[in-house]
């Protein structure tokens, strides 16, 4: 049982960290086109 | 059920109704749309760190501003969601991966979560004010400015109690906003841009001072998040208090700290709910609306998080200020004690704002979504019965308001508690939508204009490996969730369970009686579906009048119109407007869902009633976001000389035209005039001319302008003059005037002229520079006039 509850949370672990370093190339990748986005930003005039 | 023995009435003889199916909405701008979704997301800012610093001790600003950063993801999860669906909403996505059933788990874990808004910001709001009211005291009475009767009345210090305060005041706002909605509120994009931009003026005001105040004492960053910094309260740990895991697994410590930190980003759903909303390029105005919300967020929520472990000393800041922690910070600026009390009172002021919004978006929002659910027959026929005053779907309503005013007593103002549930409901709802995303990109083949990026193509096979790593953390931080919130877990799974029961259980009555349903509607009505609402649809004809109809006890305006009208002259078209509230916007909506039961009820009454005249009326069923824009959309595109609407019970006739004179000025072109006319219960009618109009002209005016034309006509070049050019010259001298140095004197000689201020209502947001102006018919007979009925036709051709 122990042994069952080690895996389980090392299991969790790792998705945890692997979730969190594919998520961070997210963030890069998604905060590059945002700031392409901004970039474009300046026809907006539909406030 | 019919049989081929019996087939069904011949569709020649049964009532034919066209059934618009797409709903006519006012399109915001990003701004609006990110404003209404900060009103749910900027109030976590008011609570999170607070019960994250609870919970994992003095690292917590880090985990917030992690869930801050993580919050960009999950928000790039949402635009390819709504890149797939325009309604891309939890229910949706998850019923289109996952099935039915699925869904229905998964609005159960949302309406957790919409339940559990109204009372966690309806008690924070009570607290910063119950912390405010207390600290004033104290201030006051080192002043000595405390009577002594009421110091020997309380013991010393005057004080209220902060939990039962927040509780009297949660319950306050909680019944103002459910009667409120109750009546119909109108949900406004421009009530929320305004909140917002006080509560920039108060973020800026913080972040500034803060600064300022740093650099006198000095920069001390809070404990970085290591296991040997993370010092779990035994409750944060729930399950596994008594386990050994959470000190020897550094991971498992991150997760239970992000966990206890996720409800900083709830409100993220928002964003799929006002997408169908959002103007054109809309899904370049998704993602600047979630740049706005993303970056506005992690200010807001992230820093001032971190800024309040920085700033507030160890001593005070949770004993003192855990539930009211922007308040704790506006007291521990640099600067003269009175002025850090007026910021503070800001500060309340902006959070009872922002977090009232909230408890009222709660109530919308369950309200929207449960709404949907029933429509969509998961949830029973009963719930959606219509307030018999208002119209509303009062069932649904009281029975959310019900539990959150049960949730807000049983939490005895116990702001941390109610943070603890609440994130339950958060993270199974990012669960079920970013695992049903991840399933869809195997199982939907259709358009989808934008991916969350990292997609690698393996053999043939996309392997999306951004939204997969949104979906592990979530799943992972939502396991460990189970496990260390036990009030959470026991709460949402019971309150999921209960919820999930409902709707199996009424999706099976439904089924049974909607097959009878059905087969009656068949029979009586033939559904003719239409993307949009145009005149060959109905085949009716040009300067038709258009009757609204809302309640089926109350048609006596269509009546009126059907003792005036002769339809061999003029088409008369019964229109139902299927409001859809905010957050409904984003579900689809079937033939079926939008001509309901109630639907079917109301146009059998209008049809007997029309019978009982011997005239025929045309049937019409709209969908809409804001029923005054659908009516004069509706009018507009049927070429309608006339809207004829009885009395609401909320509104005065002139209310009601000035709502639709406002809806016809945010109409885009081409756009034509109408006469709206408001029938009261007694029969007396109103009537308004909706966009520019000819005015009435009094018989010594028309006089005035001959006198003028007969004298001007005899200068030299001047005989080919028309009447019409010396009004034009006389209000182009008028306008000038007004506009420059006699604006006074005009105004001065219309008030002489009308007896009173004169008092010109703008239309629209342009503060009445449209030059439209709704004007009740003052000139005409009072009586004899009002009861003429709707104007006739106009000379058309064939």
């Amino acid at each position: 049982m122990g042994v069952l509850a080690t895996a389980g949370l090392r299991v969790l672990e790792a998705m945890f960290v692997l979730g969190w370093i594919g998520s961070i190339v997210v963030l890069i990748l998604t905060g590059i086109e945002d700031v392409e986005t901004l970039v474009e930003i300046d026809d907006i005039n539909d406030r | 059920m019919s049989s081929p023995q019996q087939p069904v009435t011949p569709p020649n003889d049964r009532v034919r109704i066209v059934v618009a199916t797409s709903i006519m909405l006012t399109f915001i701008s990003f701004w609006r749309a990110a404003a209404i979704i900060l009103n749910d997301l900027g109030s976590s800012a008011f609570y999170a760190g607070g019960i994250a610093e609870q919970a994992v001790g003095k690292s917590a600003p880090w985990f917030v501003i992690a869930v801050m950063l993580f919050a960009f993801a999950v928000r790039a999860v949402y635009v390819e969601s709504c890149s797939m669906f325009v309604r891309g909403g939890v229910y949706r996505v998850v019923k289109e991966a996952l099935g039915g059933t699925l869904a229905k788990l998964s609005v159960s874990a949302l309406m957790f979560d919409y339940v559990l808004t109204g009372p966690i910001s309806g008690v924070s709001a009570g607290q910063y004010i119950a912390g405010l009211i207390n600290d004033t005291f104290v201030i006051a009475d080192a002043h000595g400015f405390i009577p002594r009767a009421l110091h020997i009345w309380f013991h010393g210090t005057p004080r209220v109690n902060e939990n039962a305060a927040s509780v009297a005041f949660a319950l306050m706002v909680t019944l103002y906003y459910w009667w409120q909605n109750l009546k119909g509120i109108e949900e406004s994009s421009e009530k929320a841009l305004r909140i917002m931009q006080v509560t920039t003026v108060m973020v800026l005001m913080l972040l500034g001072w803060s600064t300022i105040t740093l650099v006198s004492t000095g920069v001390h960053l809070p404990p970085f998040p290591l296991l040997k910094n993370l010092h779990f309260a035994p409750a944060a740990l729930g399950f596994w208090k008594n386990s050994q895991a959470p000190h020897l697994f550094a991971a498992l410590g991150l997760i239970i700290g992000f966990g206890h930190s996720v409800l900083a980003m709830s409100g993220e759903e928002s964003l799929a709910q006002v997408y169908r909303e959002l103007a054109h390029p809309k899904l370049k105005n998704l993602k600047r609306t979630a740049i706005v919300i993303g970056v506005y967020s992690f200010v807001f929520t992230g820093l001032v998080s971190l800024l309040a472990v920085m700033l507030i000393p160890d001593a005070v800041r949770i004993p003192v200020y855990k539930d009211n922690l922007i308040a704790g910070l506006a007291m521990y600026m640099v600067g003269p004690q009175i002025l850090r009390l007026v910021f503070r009172a800001f500060v309340v002021v902006v959070g009872f704002l922002i977090l009232s919004g909230a408890v009222n978006t709660a109530i919308v929002g369950s309200n929207g979504v449960l709404n949907r659910v029933s429509e969509d027959g998961v949830l029973a026929d009963w719930f959606r019965k219509p307030h018999r005053r208002y119209g509303t779907t009062y069932r649904i309503i009281n029975l959310v308001v019900g539990l959150q005013v049960f949730t807000i007593i049983a939490s005895r103002g116990n702001v941390y508690v109610l943070g603890e549930a609440y994130a339950f409901g958060v993270i199974w709802s990012f669960v079920f939508k970013t695992v049903s995303m991840l399933v869809l990109r195997f199982k939907y083949h259709g358009e989808r204009n934008w991916k969350v990026p990292v997609n690698l193509r393996v053999a043939g096979y996309e392997i999306p490996i951004g939204l997969a790593s949104v979906a592990l953390v979530l799943l992972s931080t939502a396991v460990v969730n189970l496990f260390t919130k036990s009030v959470a877990t026991v709460s949402g799974v019971v309150f999921s369970v209960v919820f999930f029961t409902i709707f199996v259980v009424s999706e099976k009555i439904n089924l049974r009686k909607h097959a009878n349903v059905h087969q009656q509607m068949q029979e009586q009505f033939q559904l003719q579906q239409a993307d949009t609402v145009e005149r060959d649809e109905l085949g009716i004809r040009p300067g038709n009048v258009l009757v609204t109809a809302r309640d089926y006890n109350t048609l006596s305006h269509l009546k009126w119109v059907l003792e005036r009208i002769d339809t061999h002259e003029q088409d008369i078209v019964v229109m139902s407007a299927r409001v859809s509230q905010f957050g409904t916007a984003a579900y689809d909506l079937s033939t079926e869902q939008i001509f309901s039961d109630y639907e079917q009820q109301l146009f059998t009454r209008a049809v007997s009633v029309a019978e009982s005249f011997g005239k025929h009326v045309s049937l019409l069923v709209v969908p809409a976001r804001d029923v005054w824009s659908a009516i004069v959309q509706t009018a507009n595109n049927l070429e309608s000389s006339a809207v004829v609407a009885g009395l609401s019970s909320k509104m005065t006739a002139q209310e009601q035209a000035f709502e639709l004179g406002r809806a016809w000025e945010g109409m885009g072109e081409p756009k034509r005039q109408f006469v709206a006319q408001i029938v009261h219960p007694d029969m007396k009618v109103d009537t308004f001319h909706i966009g520019p109009h000819t005015p009435s002209m009094k018989t010594e005016d028309v006089h005035l302008v001959h006198r003028l034309w007969l004298n001007i006509t005899h200068e030299p070049g001047l005989d080919k003059l028309h009447h019409n050019d010396i009004l034009t010259e006389a209000l182009t001298r008028f306008a000038r005037d007004y506009t420059g140095h006699n604006r006074d004197e005009i105004l001065r000689e219309l008030r002489k002229a009308t007896g009173g201020p004169v008092t010109s209502r703008p239309i629209g947001g342009d503060g009445g520079k449209s030059g439209a102006h709704l004007r009740e018919e003052e000139e005409s007979p009072p009586r004899k006039k009002k009861e003429e009925g709707p104007p006739s036709p106009p000379v058309v051709s064939p």
